[in-house]
């Protein structure tokens, strides 16, 4: 008796489970992102921004055969990539119903890079809102996107801005030592070399840092016309910053994009006054940034500085599959290589190997606000 | 007043019977001696008396209290103090502080009070030191007061530790083997040192295998043989009962 | 010249917090023998209990008016809710292990350090939390060598504090209850110590230390994050295994010297900024190889809690 009850409701169950499926069908995306550990302020970022271009496109009609579009938001925890290869890898294994269509991801260089190769071989769509150095593109992956910018040209950007406007003739670096900050600081080393710039010293701290006098004290000592920063976070950047200032630098400090987040404000306040960074370029008056901006402060508050990136990137692949009808990767690169369109961060259109373009420019932090400063387009202030 | 009652005290380790229904007192002002072979269960009444072991019938009760259910700390300040079989000083502290941690159980200053070095904490820590000296000066180890324990030789740590006990300022003192390794001379020291105990208004409750001391100092004796009180009574009365002497010697 | 004396008061103010901070690894050693994981903890919560009370006082305008009265207020608070945290954490994770194996216990440390970090996590966020600047502004400029006013109140406190503490340890009878208790927990029990509330005590005074140096370190750099307790931490214990695990002074000792040598290699060495931990964890090494219970020795108990 007691037994064919339970074949009975074990019976009704997998019923329930195979009709289930059948009738509500769920378009399956993933997101690679540190949630936690140093990087989690920008992880949260990206995640948020997937999150805010999935209500964006359900509000708009969602995908057509499907009733509801999901996030499977894993969390890697760091850049050093060990943790995004298991969660890459529990992306990529998912499979039926479950399948994940594409993935928006990472954020670090240096945990996008080893990611992407699996997913590629997986054939799954990557395309990362905030992985900037060049040899994420330069793998030859076919699947393998990016919506942010690329490293050597924003060392050009900011060499140029350095020799040009900041007529500097020494020029101090310190990075973090990750994937990115120290492939970007090389970069830059190179360019100011190339343009006829003393670098005094490239030095190094560690990633997740908090104490950085001793660096301090020597580039105080070394007192040159420029100081410039290459850190993972904007959480190191505001230590650095006001610890800088506390020491009694006097340098210019110039920084690039992945301190580029109000935190940076928040945190090293006056002491930022002043300072120049690297990002690309947002016109946050265009159409497309004030519906984002309206949809993503609305739930997720402050935006971040890889939010908008994150929302095209999340925007792009879900109307590549809309476009193609399908989740094959195959038919959804196609479809992306296609794509031009206004996005918030920036106009969406990838080029053969991925990548979308860079169009850095030089920001200023002004009155506790980052301020569209200098374009080295046109070398002229905005 | 400072009565120590054992009432059919029994202790048992699983199957082990290693009292069984004991029962004697120890009264006010008397040494009483706690004698019988290896095993017969003397260190266990200590360890039942000082809290360390639970009774698994009877009772004890002092001063017209029950101590079942009592932690040693707070055995200790209900007035009943111990010296160890094999010494266990604070090796590392000097003898003084040792006499002074003993005092721990009597002062009140809390942590507050120590830190900010309050009037009334200094007054009390003062104090102390002046009882723990007093102690040490009782047990003639003045002079060695700010040696470190381990530094001692194995006479004077034994001493130390009677002192450290008296430190606690108990009613009822508990020697364990006091004149353990100690030569004939330091014996005699050591029983003119309990008799003065004993003068002060304390009772003690001594185990000593050494007969010449615990039948030249005891007001009383107490034999038991395993985990059974065989006898008790005066020194001369014991030596002369049957089953002592089959006790000790064997059938 | 200048630059090695500005190198060294930047190597002494980290000491200050690694000393300050290993105190609580070396107490609670001392006396039950714990490595204690969660103590990084305290510091992390240390830094967020005072952000939170200082902001407030910030947002009522005490802050402009009687700023150093705020952060001796805050400090105060702090450390006395740390403690409490300690003890309450001793009493649900530690406690009711006394008995078992010390793997166990140590891995309870795991699991309460896991979660008290994700705790600040969810309840602060993943965002840094930016101390007020009131205090940070300024400093001292003495023949070049400039040291900021929160070195200087770094330096102060922690040196106030070290002295309470060996006057606590050394000069009272909490302190010889406490040396007693971790001598020999069974005899201290006998002369009427009651060794749960000296256990107790000594994680509340180590957390206490902790979270001072939290909020110091909160204020210096300008913002607290949820696992700031991480990195330092493992600084912290090698500094406590360095001077000797338990003994007091060699973890002040050992404190003072992984800052020291943290800085001066970020100094000195080309590219020491980037191994500067590994030179802090050489001479850890070294010292271990020749002196295997540290500087000061494991078992030189005249200074042991």
């Amino acid at each position: 008796m007691k037994k064919s009850l339970a074949r009975i409701l074990f019976l009704a169950l997998a019923l329930c489970l195979v009709a289930g499926g059948a009738w509500a069908k769920t378009l399956k995306i993933g997101s690679i992102s540190p949630l936690t550990g140093p990087y989690a302020a920008d992880g949260t970022d990206i995640k948020n921004g997937v999150l805010a271009a999935i209500d964006a496109f359900t509000a708009a009609g969602g995908v057509p055969g499907y009733d509801k579009i999901e996030l499977d938001a894993q969390d890697d925890a760091s850049c050093d990539g060990k943790q995004t290869v298991a969660a890459a890898n529990k992306l990529a294994s998912q499979s039926g119903d479950n399948k994940i269509a594409g993935v928006v991801g990472a954020y670090c260089s240096g945990a996008t890079i080893p990611a992407s190769e699996i997913l590629d071989e997986a054939g799954i769509v990557m395309i990362s809102p905030g992985s900037t150095a060049e040899k994420v593109t330069e793998r030859g992956l076919k699947y393998m996107f990016r919506t942010c910018g690329r490293d050597d040209d924003q060392s050009k950007a900011v060499g140029k801005f350095m020799k040009d406007y900041l007529k500097a003739k020494t020029v101090f670096i310190v990075d973090d030592k990750t994937t990115y900050s120290q492939g970007l600081a090389d970069n830059v080393e190179k360019e100011c070399k190339a343009l006829g710039l003393t670098v005094i010293e490239h030095d190094h701290v560690n990633a997740g840092d908090r104490d950085f006098s001793a660096v301090l004290t020597k580039v105080k000592s070394a007192n040159p016309d420029v100081f410039y920063i290459s850190l993972q976070n904007s959480s190191s950047g505001g230590l650095m910053v006001s610890q800088a200032k506390r020491v009694g630098i006097t340098s210019k400090l110039v920084a690039q994009d992945a301190v580029f987040h109000p935190q940076l404000i928040d945190n090293a306040k006056e002491a930022a006054e002043g300072m120049y960074l690297t990002f690309g370029f947002i016109d946050e008056n265009s159409p497309a940034y004030q519906s984002f901006a309206k949809i993503y402060s609305a739930k997720y508050g402050k935006i971040g500085a890889y939010s908008s990136y994150a929302y095209d990137a999340a925007t792009a692949l879900l109307t590549a599959i809309k476009n193609s009808g399908s989740t094959d990767a195959e038919k959804i690169r196609a479809e992306l290589l296609k794509m031009d369109m206004p996005g918030a961060a920036k106009r969406i259109k990838f080029k053969e190997n991925g990548d979308s373009g860079s169009n850095y420019i030089v920001l200023v932090i002004k009155g506790g606000k980052f301020v569209n400063f200098w374009d080295p387009e046109t070398g002229k202030t905005f | 007043m400072a009565h120590l009652l054992l009432n059919d005290v029994s202790v048992h380790f699983g199957g082990l019977q290693a009292l069984s229904e004991v029962s004697f007192e120890l009264r006010p002002g008397e040494v009483l001696g706690l004698i019988g072979p290896n095993g017969a269960g003397k260190t266990t009444i200590f360890n039942v008396i000082t809290g360390v072991y639970r009774v698994s019938g009877g009772e004890v009760a002092y001063a017209g209290r029950k101590l079942a259910g009592l932690k040693p700390h707070q055995i200790l300040a209900a007035g009943i103090a111990r010296t160890f079989q094999n010494i266990r000083l604070f090796t590392a502290m000097t003898a003084l502080e040792n006499v002074m941690v003993a005092q721990h159980c009597r002062t009140r200053a809390g942590v507050l009070g120590a830190v900010l070095r309050s009037p009334a904490q200094r007054r009390e820590e003062a104090r102390i030191r002046e009882q723990a000296r007093a102690a040490l000066d009782f047990v003639g180890l003045a002079n060695v007061a700010d040696q470190v324990a381990r530094n001692l030789p194995y006479g004077l740590q034994r001493r130390l530790e009677i002192a450290r006990a008296l430190g606690s300022e108990p009613n009822t003192i508990l020697l364990d083997e006091p004149a353990a390794g100690l030569n004939p001379s330091e014996s005699r020291d050591l029983m003119d040192l309990i008799r003065r105990i004993r003068d002060r208004g304390l009772n003690v409750l001594l185990v000593e295998h050494d007969m010449k001391v615990v039948m030249g100092v005891s007001d009383r004796l107490v034999v038991l043989d395993h985990g059974e009180l065989i006898c008790q009574g005066r020194p001369d009365e014991v030596k002369k009962n049957k089953r002592v002497i089959e006790a000790y010697l064997g059938h | 010249m200048e630059y090695f004396f500005q190198q060294f008061i930047n190597g002494i103010t980290l000491g200050g917090v690694y000393a300050l901070f290993a105190l609580g690894y070396t107490m609670v050693y001392g006396i039950i023998q714990l490595i204690n994981f969660a103590h990084g903890e305290f510091f992390a919560a240390g830094g967020y209990v005072g952000v939170i009370v200082l902001s407030f006082l910030g947002a009522h305008g005490y802050m402009g008016t009687h700023p150093w009265l705020c952060l001796a207020f805050s400090l105060v608070l702090t450390m006395g809710y740390c403690a409490m945290l300690a003890m309450a954490v001793e009493k649900i994770a530690y406690k009711p292990l006394r008995r078992s194996t010390r793997l166990s216990v140590l891995l309870s440390a795991l699991g309460m350090s896991i979660f008290l970090q994700n705790g600040l996590m969810l309840t602060q966020g993943v965002y840094d939390k930016a101390y007020p600047t009131a205090f940070v502004q300024g400093g001292l400029d003495i023949g070049g060598v400039r040291i900021s006013i929160m070195q200087l109140l770094i330096l102060g406190l922690t040196a106030v504090l070290l002295f309470i503490l060996n006057a606590l340890v050394f000069r009272t009878r909490i302190g010889k209850a406490m040396r007693a208790t971790a001598q020999d927990k069974v005899m201290s029990a006998l002369v009427g110590i009651n060794s749960n509330r000296i256990i107790s005590l000594t994680f509340a005074i180590g957390a206490g230390l902790a979270a001072a140096a939290g909020i110091m370190v909160g204020l210096y750099y300008g913002a607290v994050r949820y696992d700031m307790g991480f990195v330092p931490g493992v600084k912290a214990f090698a500094a406590a295994v360095l001077g000797g695990i338990g003994n007091i002074t060699g973890a002040m000792l050992g404190g003072f010297i992984i800052g020291m040598v943290e800085i001066m290699a970020a100094a000195y060495v080309p590219h020491g900024g980037e191994y500067k931990d590994v030179f802090a964890f050489i001479i850890l090494i070294a010292v271990l190889y020749f002196m295997p219970t540290g500087i000061m020795g494991e078992n030189v108990d005249d200074t042991r809690v």
